[in-house]
């Protein structure tokens, strides 16, 4: 028995530790200005991936022949305090095993993928390097054992995803774009980190093995009152929709878009946009203390269900139609999970991303797949009817479609109701700053200097 | 809408919008890109002007940048000479004048070319000044030749300045002097100025110093006007200039995704409403309606689609009202068009295209549908700007004055500072070696006479001369190469084992080759790839009919493919299950992205599709092996046969209808052989092979096929000419018109994969127990060329390493073809910079490189009009140049001409490409297809005499603007002799060749291998063997470690 523990110990570090070792050998070479060569990247990705696939393999193996289905491994604490303490703390179990497997079989997949569609590309070891920030923050995120851990997962996500997404920086859409990303995840990474912080001052506890008690995923029960899971838990499913581009922050899940096709086929097809739903099945015993949470969750899944399906219907563009059916999928997700069905959720995410990913990898194929069906079938293939088309009065369906062409408006909304009040707030504290300046400077503006740069004349320098 | 009624106003208004648009991206579909010159509507122009005034118009960069030039300087591929020499073709007879007394214009110009002049803004200039001491050293290849001649020049202007008599001319310099000599003295130890002290290291930099202050000094005096501001043209430039804010970015947004809906053929589940009303009034209905995007700034749109609908004002109306309450009056209306149409030139020009070529999509738009674009992007436009500039510049006036505010704010560029000038003649005066003291006598004219000259001589200008060098070296070596090698006495190939015709495309160039090295009594032509049969053709498991001729022609036939009628109940099945699995896959393809289907699917499923994503991706190969052998089951029998023999009196696409008559067989036949010199000396086994190339998750795929074919395989035309070419009748005729062809002679038509180097054959079943022999033996020799070719080919990509074995290359070929994962499965007509119009046996031999167009003409079957040359060129020049200018303008600026990097793309509306999920479409050719080329003009070289070519070019206009106007280079090389005769400027010129000689090798192997770089010309003695080689002695092959 203690030589299982010792090796399950070994495999949960060796499973983290090689996505590190890989971020630090890539990391490091870059930092100091001399990157590795295609062919080591190629190499060094293949053997963290490997590695990390082989050890979680064998933590499963050992799991299932000792009947262990809770596995935590303690990396230390950062911080402890009386009323705080902050550990590291990896959790293998029926929820976090499956997961971090599949993040280890779609990783190495794509990156074998991508070895080849970014060969001799500009940007191929900056792609690589945010790539194995993604491998880690996944891996990370999957086998958290505390809130803290996760969010330091969530983070490496987060940050990898807006940087691929601005990956071609030579034109301005991607960067644009990867900012859009960049600021939605922002408010999902600070509902995060309040939950976190609101979960210890009620609960003094961020581990979710103490938090949720009596039993292991996804059984037990949270030592929260409802109340206060209803507030913790509105605040982790912002977190969540924000990263899992649930209503209304999916605007920013076609936009995406703009990085390079394997980063956006295992990003936003497969694993980060499932991240989201992931936190949910995390915290699951908690749902369940809240019946009006529960309700809330399992509106919000079907909302983006509807909202996602009806946008995808009307796209004429791959990724985009793509994306947008990884999203629907991803609200059912959502409400399975909020109806308490932790394992078929756990399925469907295993499911959708595995398919979705390799309908991804096939989109530029898109032209001869239509050419061959075309020829199969011997007309251009139909258009599926709208559902409950011949029902629906022609106004509706004719703004219905416009909903759909527009994305739901959503980005609009967002702009007009959140983002424009934010900025107009912030623009109106500045003139008052401006105001005051005067008022006590006598200075017309803030920006005047004060003593002009000294120049001298050229030709004396 | 009757274009009588209308007033001549928006009859201009159309004009300008039909006159516009033949500058759009022509690619069109890009299920069927079409090779041709992007700029064709400049063609009227000289090539240099031209593709100045496409790139204003594109935004995009003419030429290479200026570091790229130099790096091929220091490479040895640009060298001084091609400079020089193209410099005096620019200056003609300007280049000796003086520009100031010590440097004429000519030595400046080049002093300019050969070293990089820095300048940048005068913050940068400061910087550098203060900071890095950009004044007080020397650049290290400054001062040539007479380095201490110069220093004691100087030092001896600036002794005897001090008691220098103060009168007269030299007073002015010598005033200067004392200044400078009080500013240096102070610098640096007066002892440096002594008489007779020894040189030190201080001398450079107090050289550098008084250097810098004469240069100084000379530009202060001077004051040159300003060059004038280009006012931007278009409102939303100038609010961009002004405010920061891009009325653009809204615009294309919501501009973006409605002609993306709009032109889709197919792919959304759900189809724009009222798309059959056109593209404007399915807008107006569309965003008229209350309750549309909340967006601020489309507050407004619904209003005024509401007023336009309800008035009926109708497009061009619109278009009018829109330029009027813009700002813009009548006679900016055509370039304010046309700077508007360009903006999102990729959608437009689809929807251009859509128009006037419906027959290359499934689904057409209506004509008219571009003026209907503009007049929706201008409504669009007139309510982004106002909106902006309410929301930035609290404008609250008419929109129409707001045009006139804001040009008044834009502020004038600045020229360039005294700083600046001072900085660039301190640099050229230390590359040219001007003598400070000789700078100080300059008069204030002749100081503003140089910086008007600096000045003048730009950044572009100096890219172009650039760039003719870097022409004129390849030119120089590829006339020398052709002139030496047609030294040679040759002849055509006495009793050949059999004959071969290919494409024209440079990439059967190294295949051609390598069948002749494996087998020299093999004789090879050339032909354009649709073999001279433009047809409709549809194969027996096709949909749709798909046209199988360059773009510039419209096929007026129709050929079906049918399986023979023994096979028809098995076809009949095959076809069932061919539809039953089609429709399966394709309601997975629709199911899998709806909610239930998606959730069954998903859920039930999901995780076994982790196994075709691994086994695709990591063993592309084998997976592509299996997926043959599985799909083998379903697919259309393979003894089949054309229907060629119409019977009906029209062509046409019905039953009945289908095919040639005898006589236009004949005709078709019996024209392509005279145009590729195929009379006489017929072999028993003549194959004719078209191209084609396969490849996955490649949406460019067609950019591989057979550019004459418009982007498509062209076996079924190779195949249609050897089946007429078979065909009893035609014989008959053919021979009446003194065409023999011998009754054991068979033609047999294939096709190559030029992706994985394979080629298959048609109608095999036709072959007689006489020829099987003949058929073997010539299968042999083009297997193992093809093992050979994909061996040559490998050498160009990275990821194979210069050391395999032809199997072992052929493999890694193969490879590429089936790897979803593979963004180069090979390079098309990268590298192509050359056309040879002539007799196989003027080039026989010679390695190429895969560079050039081979196209077969006997100038001495040809008629004394030149027909036969006319007819071949007139379909030649136009293809290949087209060709070349795409990837010219592809790799001259990828993001702008071309369309960029792979990565990002995506495929939209079954039409093309964007970068993203909302961009333009993007047109050219992807990076990784243009990544090995050189963009050079295509130099075609003809054999024929200056005369025949004058002729052509006066009587024929496509060949004559193409040529007359430079967009390609031509020379030609006389029938008779080695002669090669160069036009240029209106003229044919001898050339003259240098004494370079040709290297020798025994193989193309021996040359190429180990090498991944471009490469020269040279002998390859196995190629022109055939010569010295006694006929009766076969010749064993030869084999490389494999």
């Amino acid at each position: 028995m203690f030589d299982n523990q010792l090796l399950i110990k070994v495999c949960g570090l060796a499973v983290v530790g090689a996505p590190f070792l890989l971020l630090c050998t890539l990391g490091v070479r870059t930092l100091i200005g001399r990157p590795l060569s295609e062919r080591t990247i190629t190499r060094s990705v293949h053997i963290a991936v490997l590695t990390g696939l082989v050890a979680s393999l064998l933590v499963l193996a050992i799991m299932l022949s000792t009947g262990t289905r809770h596995v935590p491994i303690d990396l230390g604490s950062w911080v402890s305090i009386p009323h705080y303490h902050f550990a590291v703390k990896l959790i293998f179990d029926r929820l976090s095993v499956p997961f971090v497997i599949l993040s280890f079989v779609l990783c190495g997949t794509i990156s074998a993928f991508a070895s080849r569609y970014l060969h001799r590309e500009r940007g191929f070891n900056r792609f690589h390097v945010l790539y194995s920030f993604f491998v880690l923050g996944m891996v990370t995120a999957s086998l958290a054992g505390t809130i803290e851990t996760l969010f330091a997962g969530w983070e490496l996500v987060g940050l990898s995803s807006a940087l691929l997404v601005a990956f071609h920086l030579e034109r301005a859409a991607p960067v644009r774009n990867g900012l859009r990303v960049w600021i939605v995840y922002r408010i999902s990474d600070a509902a995060l980190l309040i939950a976190a912080v609101v979960m210890h001052h009620l609960a003094s506890e961020g581990d979710f093995d103490k938090l949720l008690m009596n039993g292991d995923w996804p059984d037990g029960q949270a030592l929260l009152t409802e109340s206060q899971a209803l507030a913790v838990g509105l605040l982790l499913l912002i977190a969540a929709a924000g990263k899992s581009a649930l209503v209304p922050f999916s605007g920013w899940l076609p936009r995406a878009m703009e990085g390079p096709t394997p980063s956006s086929a295992v990003f936003y097809g497969a694993l980060s946009v499932h991240l989201g739903a992931f936190l949910l099945l995390r915290v699951g015993p908690l749902i369940d203390l809240s019946l009006t949470l529960q309700a809330i969750i399992v509106a919000l899944g079907l909302l983006t269900m509807c909202y996602a399906a009806l946008v995808g219907r009307v796209q004429t563009d791959i990724k985009t139609a793509l994306s947008y059916a990884s999203l629907t999928q991803v609200g059912i997700i959502v409400a399975e999970i909020g109806l308490g069905f932790r394992y078929i959720a756990l399925i469907h995410i295993l499911g959708n991303a595995c398919l979705r990913t390799l309908q991804f990898v096939r989109a530029p194929s898109l032209l001869i797949d239509y050419h061959m069906l075309e020829n199969a079938i011997g007309t251009r293939p139909a258009q599926a009817p709208v559902p409950w088309g011949q029902m629906i009065p022609k106004k509706t369906l004719m703004w219905l479609y416009q909903l759909g062409l527009e994305r739901g408006y959503l980005d609009a909304w967002l702009d007009n109701g959140l983002a424009g009040p934010f900025v107009d707030a912030i623009q109106r504290c500045d003139k008052l700053e401006r105001r005051w300046i005067h008022f006590i400077c006598r200075r017309s503006s803030r920006d005047d200097p004060a003593v002009e740069p000294a120049l001298m004349p050229m030709e004396s320098l | 809408m009757d274009g009588g009624t209308r007033s001549p106003q928006l009859c201009r208004l159309k004009a300008a919008v039909e006159n516009a648009a033949p500058l759009l991206p022509i690619p069109g579909p890009i299920t069927a890109f079409a090779f041709l010159n992007t700029l064709s509507a400049l063609e009227d122009l000289p090539f240099a002007e031209g593709m100045a005034r496409g790139a204003q118009a594109y935004g995009c960069q003419p030429w290479l940048a200026e570091d790229r030039y130099r790096e091929y300087m220091t490479r040895g591929r640009i060298r001084t000479d091609d400079l020089v020499a193209m410099l005096r073709e620019d200056l003609k007879t300007d280049a000796s004048e003086p520009v100031v007394p010590f440097c004429t214009r000519f030595d400046l110009r080049l002093g300019m070319l050969t070293h990089p002049v820095q300048h940048g803004p005068i913050e940068d200039l400061r910087w550098f000044i203060a900071e890095m001491g950009g004044i007080s050293w020397l650049q290290e290849e400054s001062l040539p030749g007479s380095r201490a001649s110069l220093l004691e020049q100087t030092r001896r202007w600036m002794i005897m300045s001090d008691l220098e008599d103060t009168a007269g001319e030299g007073r002015a310099s010598s005033e200067l002097a004392k200044q400078i000599r009080a500013d240096v003295v102070s610098r640096f130890a007066a002892e440096a100025l002594e008489y007779g002290s020894k040189p030190t290291p201080e001398w450079d930099a107090l050289y550098a110093r008084v250097l810098w202050r004469i240069c100084f000094a000379g530009v202060q005096s001077i004051n040159l006007v300003p060059p004038s501001t280009n006012r931007p043209l278009r409102l939303r430039d100038l609010l961009l200039e002004t405010t920061g804010e891009d009325s653009d970015l809204l615009v294309h947004e919501m501009l973006i995704r409605y002609c993306a809906a709009f032109t889709d053929q197919g792919f959304a589940g759900w189809e724009l409403p009222n798309k059959k009303q056109g593209f404007y009034k399915s807008f107006c209905r569309l965003y008229q309606r209350r309750g549309g995007p909340p967006h601020y700034w489309t507050a407004a749109l619904a209003n005024e689609l509401t007023r336009l609908t309800k008035w009926r004002i109708d497009p061009l109306e619109s278009i009018r009202e829109s330029l009027t309450m813009l700002g813009y009056v009548e006679k900016e209306w055509a370039e304010v068009i046309q700077a508007t149409l360009m903006a999102l030139r990729g959608w437009a020009g689809m929807l251009w295209q859509m128009e006037v070529r419906p027959d290359r999509v499934p689904v057409p738009v209506a004509p008219g549908t571009l003026i209907e674009f503009v007049a929706v992007r201008l409504v669009l436009e007139r309510i982004a700007t106002g909106h902006l500039a309410k929301h930035s510049l609290d404008y609250t006036g008419h929109l129409n004055h707001l045009r006139g505010s804001l040009g008044a704010k834009v502020e004038a560029e600045p020229g360039n500072t005294a700083e600046q000038r001072a900085f660039a003649v301190f640099q050229l005066a230390q590359v040219l070696g001007w003598a400070p003291p000789a700078l100080a006598k300059l008069t204030q004219r002749e100081w503003a006479s140089l910086i008007a000259e600096i000045e003048l001589f730009s950044d572009v200008d100096r890219r172009r001369i650039m760039h003719a060098a870097f022409e004129r070296r390849f030119q120089v070596q590829a006339l020398d190469a052709l002139s030496e090698f047609a030294e040679r006495k040759t002849s055509r190939i006495p009793s050949p084992s059999f004959q071969a015709v290919f494409c024209i495309d440079a990439r059967e160039e190294s295949f051609r080759r390598h069948i002749e090295e494996v087998s020299p009594r093999v004789e090879t032509f050339g032909a354009a790839g649709f073999f001279g049969v433009p047809m409709y053709y549809r194969g027996v498991s096709d949909a749709n009919f798909t046209a199988l001729c360059p773009i510039v022609v419209m096929p007026q036939h129709w050929v079906v493919e049918d399986v023979v009628y023994t096979l028809d109940e098995e076809n009949r099945r095959r076809k069932k299950a061919r539809w039953a699995l089609g429709t399966a896959s394709h309601q997975f393809h629709l199911r899998s992205r709806s909610i239930a289907g998606g959730a069954v699917l998903t859920a039930g499923l999901g995780v076994l599709a982790s196994i075709p994503l691994i086994a695709r991706v990591l063993f592309p190969r084998r997976t592509g092996r299996f997926r043959r052998i599985a799909t083998r089951i379903v697919q259309a029998p393979s003894i089949t046969r054309l229907r060629l023999r119409r019977t009906g009196a029209t062509p046409g696409p019905e039953n009945g209808n289908i095919g040639f008559t005898i006589e236009e067989m004949a005709n078709l036949a019996e024209r392509t052989l005279r145009d590729i010199g195929l009379t006489y000396g017929l072999s028993r086994l003549v194959l004719i092979i078209g191209h084609g190339s396969s490849s996955l998750n490649n949406p460019h795929k067609s950019v591989y096929d057979c550019g004459a074919c418009t982007g498509s395989p062209g076996g079924p035309n190779a195949r249609a000419l050897a089946a007429m070419l078979n065909d009893q009748q035609v014989r008959l005729i053919l021979a009446r018109r003194g065409l023999e062809v011998p009754s054991d002679t068979l033609f047999l038509g294939g096709l190559h994969n030029t992706s994985e180097d394979a080629v298959t054959f048609f109608d095999l079943e036709h072959l007689s127990d006489s020829h099987i022999g003949d058929f073997e033996e010539a299968r042999r020799v083009l297997d193992e060329a093809c093992d050979r070719n994909a061996h040559e080919r490998c050498r160009r990509f990275d990821s194979a390493s210069l050391d395999l074995s032809f199997p072992a290359a052929h493999r890694h070929a193969e490879g590429r073809s089936c790897d979803l994962a593979q963004a180069r499965p090979e390079f098309g007509n990268a590298t192509n910079a050359l056309c040879v119009v002539g007799r196989r046996q003027r080039t026989r031999g010679l390695y190429l490189d895969r560079r050039s167009f081979l196209m077969s003409y006997d100038p001495e079957k040809d008629d004394p009009q030149y027909t036969t040359l006319e007819r071949i060129l007139s379909a030649v020049v136009p293809v290949c140049q087209g060709i070349n200018m795409q990837y010219l303008l592809s790799y001259m600026d990828s993001t702008g001409w071309g369309c960029g990097t792979k990565l990002p793309h995506n495929v939209t509306s079954l039409l093309g490409i964007m970068d993203g999920a909302s961009s333009d479409l993007r047109a050219g050719l992807p990076w990784q297809g243009v990544e090995i080329h050189e963009p050079m003009r295509l130099l075609f070289v003809i054999e024929t005499t200056p005369d025949g070519m004058r002729q052509i070019m006066s009587r024929n206009k496509v060949i004559g603007r193409i040529l007359l106007n430079g967009w390609a280079h031509l020379a030609v090389l006389s029938p008779t002799s080695s002669e090669i005769q160069v036009f240029r400027d209106g003229e044919f010129h001898p050339y003259q060749a240098s004494d370079a000689r040709l290297s020798h090798a025994a193989t193309s192997t021996q040359w190429y291998r180990g090498w991944r770089d471009h490469l020269e010309f040279a002998v390859i003695e196995r190629g022109c063997a055939v010569i010295d080689v006694p006929q009766d002695k076969t010749e064993p092959c030869l084999t490389i470690n494999s």
